[in-house]
């Protein structure tokens, strides 16, 4: 995925308020409006944990008064985990946490990253896309698992 | 399904030679991958010459998993140990962080072994597998409980559906040690 493509539509599924399992395209999601998109290798492993979530909780307010109206937190889990996970964040009140099970819309973004050796499988790149009306105009990706292009900064920049 | 063979999983079988190319992964955080080089657990060295039961579960975090099964072992495990068990394992296609942050939550960690099967290779080897991606969980393990000793299964049960918890419970084969 590049600056200028419209982003692909997948279907990921979520719980809901009411702990229904629930599934929706990503389309419908972020059509019209300014979203972030943002992914990790793996939910309970520390850089996702410790300091990618984290940030863009933080700065979700700001984010917001900047006219991003959705912030969407995507990793090749299931939707139980990623539940569980989101649970564990503390006060996160804007973002979203959507899970790509088969890892097919990480598949057909380019941004796969093979972790078979740390017990991972295949998984998502780290990264952070600002999307407006489905054209990405910023799109931020690690090489690997490392932290320095993709958190809320460089896109707060850009907006 | 009732007469689903399980022949390479059955009562009789040796798991050491089944899966003998088959690890695990102890569920761990990703500093213990790290300084353990994300060292993996052969099938070998969970089972030679001990006493083990062991069971099998769709996923962490999901339902019945959480709130029922993993708990009827972990109540009875000086039970277990007084019939010489050496350790009672959990085990399930996931990875091994998301297998110890579900460890943690439950508060098991101390008391139940945790290994995830991060690739289902364990379970395709025991043709314990089923596909659950109607549940959006994908190809996963049956649910299921065994006790096998220095690899020799001893007994095998398994669920006719993942959903249902009637014959893989712990005070269940508690009962058939």
């Amino acid at each position: 995925i590049s600056v200028g493509d419209v982003i692909p539509d997948a279907t990921l599924s979520y719980f809901d308020e009411n702990d229904d399992l629930k599934t929706v395209s990503v389309h419908s999601i972020i059509a019209a409006k300014k979203a972030v998109l943002f992914a990790v290798p793996g939910a309970f492993t520390p850089t996702c944990s410790l300091k990618h979530v984290p940030g863009f909780i933080e700065r979700s307010g700001e984010l917001k008064s900047k006219g991003v109206e959705e912030i969407l937190c995507i990793s090749v889990n299931d939707p139980f985990v990623m539940k569980a996970w989101s649970k564990t964040f503390a006060g996160n009140e804007h973002v979203k946490f959507l899970a790509d099970g088969s890892g097919l819309y990480t598949k057909s973004l380019g941004l796969q990253l093979d972790l078979t050796d740390k017990g991972l499988g295949i998984r998502s790149k780290r990264y952070a896309l600002l999307v407006d009306d489905l054209k990405v105009t910023v799109a931020n990706i690690e090489a690997g698992g490392e932290f320095t292009v993709s958190g809320p900064d460089d896109i707060l920049k850009a907006l | 399904q009732a007469s689903r063979n399980f022949a390479s999983a059955a009562a009789g079988s040796n798991w050491i030679s089944v899966a003998s190319d088959a690890s695990l992964q102890k569920a761990r955080t990703w500093d213990d991958g790290v300084s353990s080089k994300f060292a993996t657990t052969p099938i070998r060295d969970i089972f030679k010459d001990k006493k083990i039961v062991i069971f099998g579960l769709p996923g962490a975090f999901t339902g019945v998993c959480t709130s029922a099964h993993v708990p009827s072992y972990v109540r009875n495990i000086e039970k277990f140990k007084e019939k010489g068990v050496d350790s009672v394992i959990c085990v399930s296609v996931n990875d091994p962080y998301v297998m110890n942050g579900w460890a943690e939550k439950l508060q098991a960690k101390d008391v139940i072994d945790f290994y995830g099967d991060f690739d289902g290779s364990f379970h395709k080897k025991l043709e314990l597998t089923t596909d659950l991606s109607a549940a959006l969980l994908g190809p996963r393990s049956q649910r299921w409980s065994a006790y096998v000793v220095d690899g020799d299964v001893k007994v095998l049960n398994v669920e006719k559906v993942p959903s249902e918890f009637q014959v893989s419970g712990g005070d269940v084969i508690l009962g058939q040690i």
